[in-house]
Parts: C-alpha cells; structure tokens; sequence
C-alpha cells in the first residue's frame, strides 16, 4: 500500500494533532481532515505525522514545543526526514509562511503549492486562512503530481474553494506549456545562485526564453504578508485558553490567571509575538495604517502578476537564501522566518501556485499546477 | 511601539512576557515599522483592498439538523470537566 506521511497540521482521529505548540500537546481529534479522507479513499496509508514548527510559522520547524532537529549542526526537517523512508510517497504539508517550500529546496525535493482554493482544508489547523494551502512534498515530481491529483477537488465543508473542473484541471491538466519564463533578481547566496543559474541553462537548453526582470513591486510581498499572516493568526489562536481542550496550567486561582497563564506556559517566543504583531495592526490605532494597506497591496500584488503573466508562462525565483539554516541564525535573529519569507510571500499573498523542484521555485498563474510540474520535471531531468 | 503599548497588547491577548521576551517583541516590532516604508511607498489610495484572493460563494446547504458528536465525545479533550460541564475557576464571589 501506499504510504503518505502528515504534516502535524492536519487533524486524525487515530493520531494527536499537535501543531507544534505544547497547547495542543496530546489533543485528538474527532474526525480526519478532509484530505486524510480523500487519500485514505484513494488507497493510500496514513503511516503518521511528521514534526512541524508551532503553528507552521517558522522556518523549517525549528519552533516545535518538541525541540528543534539539527544534523551536524543544520537544521533538519521531519518531513524531509519521512521521505527518506521509500515507502513513503509524499507528506501533506500545509504552507503557511513558506516553511515547506523551504524543506523542499534544502533537501532537494520537490514540493506543489498549488493554486488557493484547489485542495480542501477542512480539518487543518487554521492559522493565515485567507494564503495557507495543503501542498504536496514529495521525492519527486511524479508522486508530487499523483497525490495533488487524489487530494484535490472541491469540498462544501470549505467555503474558500473553487469549482471541481476548476481543482481537477490545476491539479492534472497542462493546457499551455511553459514556453517563457521571467527570472526575478533577487539576492541569495552563491550556491542558491548556482542553481538559479543551472535552472536557466536548463531552460535555454529546452527551448525556453528567458528573460531577466526586476520586480520592485514584489519586495512588498514579505511585509503585507506578516501583517496579514499576524493578524489572521492573533484571531485563529484566540481559542486556546485552557478551558474547552488544549493545555491547562496547574498555576490559577482565576480565570483570567488560567486564561493567561495556560497561554503564556504553553506558547512559543515566536507564536507569542506573531499574536501581539498581529492583534497591533490590528487595533483601532493601526487598521487603516497597515491590515488595510496591506490588502490593498496584497492587490496590487495579484495585478502586477497579472501583468507579468499576461508576458510570461512561469517566474523563476529562489525559495530561501541559503542552502541550510543552522542553529546560530536562528538564535542572532528568532524572527529570521519573517525575512527568509520575502522568497514565498509572493505567492502565499496572492494565492498562486509555485512549485520547488532543483533548489528553485517557479510561480505561474492560477491553475497552472500542471505546466509549473511538467516545467520543474525538465529542470530535475525526470522521466529523461 | 511603547512598555505601556506592549503591556496592553499582552493583557489584551492573555499573555505574559518575560523582560527578555519583551525586549525581542520591542526591537521585531521597530523593524516591521521601519518596513512599513516598502508599503507606504506604494501608492495606494485608488486601490481596492483585497481580502480574498478569489471570488468566495457563500455555501448553501441543506436545513437539516445533524447530530455530528455527543457532548462525552466534545468533552473527551477538555482539561477538566464536572458533570457534563466544563469546569471553570468561580467567577462570582
């Protein structure tokens, strides 16, 4: 049988569900994501979860109440680690802020996002609701394709979800292939360069153009998506507090010492300032300044892709700065995730599709899943 | 970004910080505000705010009651229970 790992953002019945966060430590669900029943009904197993940082917001998992993974002093992922295991096909990972698409050029596999409102998230744990997407990290671009396939499709129980013909046509159709491709400049490291530079060769040898492009505009991504990502997060977080389920501290005398202390005990440095970051943008002080400014940059975001697609099939871009983080980036700067970000913001704000394949990520218009596969497909020379 | 700001922002959301954790929240919210130059430098005052990033239907189903799980099952993961109820400190003295 045909096993897939998940990522611990995904609600099971059989396993606890966690999300990285103490809060949730030991919590079980009452029912399955709708993506564990979508694949349990394609034949795959669910052969458990993989480790997540809390509430996905990292970098790649480093936050998790479990401790942090390294290997010779990098960080490590859980689910780059499943993947080692061959019988695993691929492990569902929901892409909050990035940290997938991370692992996946870290490790050299390969991981879908695919385009907001293709694949339901009934049943994962809500943090940026309005940008996070079930994506797919797999070995390879083949079982990247064939689990997208079996996971997508539209669901009633998520009211953010596009027409079936609509998620069945991103997840297995590929009307127009990639023929031009824009390179956004961006600053990265030399071996991440490297690939950038390999990824273009690959594409010239392949008969496709392509061209060179600033993309000012783009360096807004990163910002607008901290204040959204933040603000969404504050609200979506507000449940924990000890009383319905989660973690309760034994140190109370009130509710408000139970709510505040059940909260404090049990979440992480990082989570707790993306709440107060959020509930700030928030406030009656800075809603117009900065959460209403940033939507309508989120827009003016989704238009100048639009501009830029309207030129080009697919954009080729770094997914990360480095080929490895390690513990000492993260202790000179625990908000390091909130800048590496500036790579996937892009598409998270905007809801497109990406693809990491070869240590790069390509993003293409909505529903273009399938060209940015079969694109990535010839940068890993798979199926050659 | 102020400690009197910031002691409101942590009683609003039920949290307590250490001084260390206060100075760190301190210096990451005077780098979002230095940032905020990217967006304010893009003009925006024509530009509709975009709160989804697709056209969002409001799902219609069904009337009809459903009995998805009983109050034991609700309960299963609650920290402290009392007969049937979720148990809370006394809130009136």
């Amino acid at each position: 049988m045909k096993k897939i790992v998940l990522d611990d953002m995904m609600l099971t019945k059989a396993l606890p569900t966690t999300a990285g966060s103490r809060m949730l430590e030991g919590y079980m669900s009452l029912f399955d994501a709708e993506v564990v029943e979508r694949l349990t009904a394609a034949g795959y197993e669910m052969a458990g979860k993989a480790q997540v940082g809390e509430f996905a917001i990292d970098l790649v998992g480093e936050t998790a109440y479990t401790g942090t993974l390294t290997e010779n002093g990098k960080l490590t992922a859980a689910s780059a680690k499943a993947l080692e295991n061959d019988t695993v096909k691929g492990v569902i990972s929901l892409d909050v802020n990035g940290a997938p698409r991370r692992i996946a050029a870290q490790n050299g596999l390969v991981f879908v996002k695919p385009t907001y409102g293709t694949v339901s998230r009934y049943g994962t744990v809500p943090v940026a609701c309005s940008g996070e997407t079930v994506g797919v990290l797999a070995r390879n671009i083949a079982d990247c394709r064939e689990v997208l396939s079996a996971m997508a499709g539209h669901d009633d129980k998520d009211g953010t979800m596009h027409a079936d013909a609509l998620c069945k046509k991103a997840a297995d159709g590929c009307e127009k292939p990639v023929k031009k491709v824009a390179v956004i400049k961006m600053e990265a490291d030399a071996d991440i360069t490297a690939e950038l530079e390999a990824a273009k060769a690959e594409m010239v040898a392949n008969g496709i153009e392509i061209t060179e492009i600033e993309a000012d505009v783009l360096s807004a991504a990163k910002t607008a998506w901290n204040i959204l990502m933040c603000a969404e997060l504050c609200n979506n977080v507000s449940r924990y507090d000890g009383i319905k389920f989660g973690y309760r501290t034994q140190n109370y005398t009130t509710i408000d010492e139970l709510y505040t202390n059940s909260r404090t005990e049990s979440f992480g440095a990082l989570l707790k300032t993306a709440i107060l970051f959020g509930s700030d943008v928030l406030s009656t002080k800075n809603y117009m300044a900065k959460y209403d400014k940033a939507l309508r940059i989120r827009r003016v975001l989704a238009e100048a892709f639009g501009k830029l697609f309207a030129d080009f099939d697919a954009v080729l871009m770094p997914a990360c700065s480095k080929p490895a983080y390690t513990e000492t980036d993260v202790k000179e700067n625990p908000y390091i995730a909130f800048e590496e970000n500036r790579y996937t913001a892009p598409a998270s704000i905007t809801g497109l599709p990406a693809v990491v394949a070869g240590g790069v990520q390509l993003v293409g218009p909505a529903f273009s899943e399938g060209a940015l596969l079969d694109l990535a497909a010839l940068l890993v020379k798979e199926g050659k | 970004m102020d400690q009197t700001t910031l002691q409101s922002l942590e009683k609003l959301n039920q949290l307590r910080l250490t001084d260390a954790e206060k100075e760190a929240v301190l210096a990451f919210f005077a780098r979002q505000d230095k940032e905020m130059a990217v967006l304010d430098a893009i003009d925006t005052e024509r530009v509709e705010r975009m709160v989804h990033v697709m056209p969002i239907l409001t799902v219609v189903r069904e009337d009809v009651e459903k009995k998805l799980f009983t109050r034991d099952e609700l309960q299963k993961g609650a920290p402290e229970t009392m007969d049937g109820y979720w148990q809370v400190p006394r809130l009136v003295e």
